[in-house]
């Protein structure tokens, strides 16, 4: 594995970088006067070439998104999606608590390219502390000359604000979003039209990850050359990667985009705990399909994990060692996705729910014959049929664990008693279940 | 309009601003936030109406809210709230351990408050902080790599905590 330099975590441990001096004396906000330099579409085009991926999960290339911006003399809006909660996914919150002053550099970069004048930091509530920081460096940022009118004496003026969520998985897709900082549910709208043409508060908007907007002032600095070097081809620059569930040490890494994940499992994270293997690995955050110890030599990066069938999607991966229930686990996931289903298309919601209801029915020994069948069934129902992808968020995993680990699915119903999610060690703490 | 005092509204005005003209309704969830930590953790039917009133939208509008998101809640909240991760990545690592530990040591079910009012919690999805799990949240602090025994400690200093901060209001 190559060892990695790095950037987007460069400033995590030195507490001096959250203020505005401390960044700059870190070499912070150089990106953002090489930008005020440039041409919009000199920017863009070089973003363009450093193949800077949207780290929300999709892995759309980020300046294609930002050239579908439409143009219109009324207002624009880039809107910062911090509303992290992808189950095992732990990287925009670290970067907004370690580093507040590199997202708005990255926000202020983009503003100028796309020429929008209002930003806002969509955090999700429970998210205090991200708050508090990111509110208390937006406050210096305008003191100090980088937002507000005449930023850094450009000519160019940005607003940029901190929206707080209040408990929604769904308010992190785009859409349920900008419903959500309308003041409304946060249930996504239908595309197209999309939101760089019809966004917020119907004007052209983009919408971009924390993690996304934390690259851009690298790419400036480094030039795409430098960025691409970083990463993978069509995957430019590090990444952060989190590693949870059964490893020797969980924790997130900035890495490039070529480390394996069996790399980053064993190497980084120490591997399974003493005398446990590795049975299933998720390598992209809960709602990509789950992976055999046999597939990890897989890179991770948007592309390698694409072509192996499942996604890389947040970056966080989840380990199950060999005492892990993937009937209990799948569960686990099943009560989340009906919980956090906004309920707005038919498919989702009843979907999500009686998936839920019969993988409950297996979980407690009252499996039906046909039950596991009939979950295929539901989730082919549900694919593709919705406005946003938390149906299908769903059911990918659930089609996966199911075909990967069909034996024990059917031995579970078949048993008709419960197991516990974990077993042999942790047997006694979830025995009452 | 007597539950926003004076403060509050300067506070409601200063949030109101961050939106543009006629976009009001953005606004609701700060707002509804500053009720909720007013009121102890409670959304009353009155809190809603004010925040309604204040921002020139439906009550309906600010209901709808209210009842969609899981931070806000209509009942009534011990003084420490303790949310509990119950998500996958804090499963595996043993959660319901930390649940039932809980539950063993406040003798409540979730959802209640316990007989002095200090204590509720809840179980509750992805925190977002999986390399630490089992994790939870008592108001904005998290605790992580919590075991059934860490956690019913955890409940000991949170109760002297609340008992001390109690004493100092008095």
């Amino acid at each position: 594995m190559e060892p990695s330099p790095k950037y987007l975590t460069r400033n995590f441990g030195n507490p001096a970088a959250l203020g505005f001096d401390g960044y700059s004396a870190a070499g912070g906000y150089a990106g953002l006067k090489k930008a005020l330099a440039m041409t919009p579409q000199e920017i863009i085009d070089l973003v363009k070439a450093g193949n800077l991926r949207g780290r929300g999960g999709a892995g759309f290339p980020a300046a294609v998104k930002w050239g579908f911006l439409g143009k219109t003399d009324g207002p624009k809006y880039l809107c910062v999606n911090a509303d992290e909660g992808e189950p095992g996914t732990v990287k925009d919150g670290p970067l907004m608590e370690n580093d507040p002053h590199q997202l708005i550099e990255g926000i202020a970069i983009a503003c100028f390219a796309l020429g929008i004048r209002q930003s806002y930091i969509y955090i999700r509530g429970e998210f205090y502390k991200a708050i508090r920081i990111v509110e208390k460096a937006v406050e210096e940022a305008y003191a100090k000359g980088v937002l507000g009118k005449n930023v850094l004496g450009s000519g160019f003026s940005l607003d940029v604000a901190v929206h707080p969520g209040a408990g929604a998985y769904i308010c992190g897709e785009e859409t349920g979003l900008l419903s959500s900082l309308e003041g409304k549910k946060g249930m996504p709208k239908l595309k197209p039209p999309f939101p760089a043409v019809k966004g917020l508060y119907g004007a052209p908007t983009i919408v971009n990850n924390v993690e996304t907007l934390a690259c851009v002032p690298h790419i400036l600095t480094l030039g795409a050359d430098a960025w691409n070097a970083l990463g993978t081809e069509k995957n430019g620059g590090t990444k952060i990667y989190n590693v949870c569930g059964h490893v020797q040490r969980p924790g997130y890494h900035e890495l490039r985009h070529s480390v394996t994940l069996r790399e980053l499992v064993y190497d980084v994270c120490g591997g399974p705990l003493p005398g446990r293997t590795v049975k299933g690995v998720v390598p992209g955050g809960s709602s990509s399909p789950i992976l055999l110890p046999s597939e990890m030599d897989v890179r991770m990066d948007f592309d390698s994990l694409g072509k192996a069938g499942t996604m890389l999607g947040s970056a966080a991966v989840i380990v199950m060692d060999d005492r892990t229930s993937m009937v209990r686990a799948l569960d686990n996931l099943l009560h989340f996705y009906s919980h956090e289903s906004c309920g707005q298309c038919t498919p989702c919601r009843e979907g999500t729910h009686w998936l839920y209801l019969i993988s409950q029915r297996i979980v407690n020994g009252e499996g039906r014959p046909g039950d596991v069948d009939r979950m295929l069934d539901i989730c082919g129902n549900m694919v593709g049929n919705t406005i946003c992808v938390l149906a299908d968020a769903a059911a990918l995993p659930t089609q996966s664990y199911i075909k990967k680990f069909r034996a024990e699915f059917d031995a579970y119903a078949a048993a008709g008693r419960r197991i516990a999610l974990v077993g042999g060690a942790q047997e006694k703490a979830v025995a009452h279940a | 309009m007597s539950l926003i005092s004076p403060q509050l509204k300067a506070k409601f005005d200063a949030v109101v601003a961050r939106y543009p003209k006629g976009q009001e309704q953005s606004a609701v969830i700060p707002l509804l936030h500053a009720m909720q930590e007013q009121g102890g953790g409670r959304l009353t039917e009155a809190d809603q109406k004010a925040v309604a009133e204040f921002l020139a939208v439906p009550v309906s509008k600010v209901h709808e809210v209210a009842t969609f998101y899981t931070m806000y809640s209509l009942e009534p909240r011990g003084r420490q709230h303790i949310s509990i991760c119950r998500t996958l990545p804090c499963a595996l690592c043993g959660c319901e351990g930390v649940t039932e530990a809980v539950r063993e040591r406040l003798k409540v079910a979730p959802g209640e408050v316990t007989a002095d009012g200090e204590f509720s919690y809840e179980e509750v999805e992805c925190l977002a902080q999986c390399h630490l799990g089992p994790v939870l949240q008592v108001g904005d602090t998290v605790y992580g790599n919590l075991t059934p025994e860490k956690a019913s400690a955890l409940i000991d200093e949170l109760a002297r905590k609340g008992g001390a901060a109690a004493a100092k209001k008095d």
